[in-house]
């Protein structure tokens, strides 16, 4: 499974890839929406985990760009608080409540990729 | 949104949301890290059950990391401790630049989400007598407004200077965006706040000016 991940916290990113790696999960990180979106240019991936609030594009506007060069993609929306808002906007934007809360957890993690690369 | 019938202690409970909001998503970023952290420690501490040999410099790199994001929060934690406590404090005299730098760190992540970078400029001290979180409370409310407007890439010089028996606050932000706009938006949320600080809030063509009396805090 091929897995990009987005968040303006490198430190948070790149730990997680390499969580992710341990795992047997092929992770990219980059830490804005060029980064991201020249990760994707370059190769397809799974399943985006998006943080949902970044300095200049947040993720659900990140979402539709990468969706417009790789449909097929899946996501999951990241956030550090489970507001409202958020959740309604990131269960709109994923069609399903993709959403998780920071701190993560990596086996709710690990589960839910799982769980939605098989959907 | 917020009307005109807003009270100064309405605003200021808008203001007091906003930034300990904004400062909660900043501690959680950090407790994320260290959770990572520690959570990589607990991943390579199995692959040595497992027989695979652990650099003592990862270690290292991991605790450094973690002691990192603590420092992190901690710094987070007094910033919002100086906050809660500056709602209830009364009128004080200090350099108003102290109120401008604490004001900028308060406010850092909201600018950065929305591109902006703020900077306040050095000069020598301008004593004013005020409520710091009524004028803190003002300030917001000028670069929530400049925040709204602002398309990114745009900077925001904060300078301070006596003028006679004013004090003179201003926010230099470039061209592009629509000072006399801002004051508007500004002067029509903020009119308690301005009435409380007996303030005057004024546009140029790239800038605002707060202009305040030395000593006008009730």
């Amino acid at each position: 499974m091929r897995v990009l991940l987005v968040d303006d916290e490198e430190e948070l990113v790149a730990t997680l890839a390499e969580r992710l790696e341990m795992r047997g999960i092929e992770a990219t990180w980059a830490t804005d929406y060029r980064a991201a979106l020249a990760a994707v240019e370059e190769k397809e991936f799974d399943i985006a985990l998006l943080d949902v609030r970044m300095p200049e594009m947040n993720g659900l506007e990140l979402k539709r760009l990468i969706e417009a060069r790789q449909p097929g993609m899946k996501f999951i929306f990241l956030t550090g608080h489970g507001s409202e808002e958020d959740f309604n906007a990131c269960s709109a934007e994923s069609g399903k409540q993709y959403y998780l809360i920071k701190p993560l957890q990596i086996e709710v993690l690990m589960a839910k990729l799982h769980e939605i690369a098989h959907s | 949104m917020h009307d005109h019938h807003d009270s100064a202690d309405t605003l200021g409970l808008h203001f007091f949301g906003n930034m300990t909001a904004s400062i909660s998503h900043e501690l959680k970023n950090a407790l994320a890290i260290v959770n990572e952290n520690g959570g990589l420690l607990g991943d390579l501490a199995l692959l040595m059950e497992k027989g695979r040999p652990l650099d003592p410099e990862r270690l290292k790199t991991i605790s450094g990391n973690i002691r990192k994001q603590v420092q992190r929060a901690d710094d987070i934690v007094r910033r919002l401790n100086r906050f809660a406590h500056s709602a209830h404090e009364p009128a004080t005299t200090g350099d108003v630049a102290e109120v401008l730098e604490f004001t900028v760190t308060l406010a850092a992540r909201l600018a950065t989400m929305k591109g902006v970078t703020m900077t306040v400029a050095q000069g020598a001290p301008v004593p004013l007598e005020t409520r710091p979180f009524l004028l803190e409370n003002m300030l917001w409310l000028c670069l929530k407004h400049l925040f709204v407007l602002s398309e990114g890439n745009q900077s925001v010089e904060f300078t301070a200077e006596a003028a006679g028996a004013d004090v003179q606050i201003g926010l230099r932000f470039g061209e592009g965006l629509p000072a006399a706009e801002i004051e508007k938006r500004v002067a029509r949320e903020g009119q308690p706040l301005l009435a409380e600080l007996q303030a005057e809030l004024r546009s140029e063509a790239d800038r605002l000016f707060l202009t305040i009396p030395q000593k006008a805090a009730r």
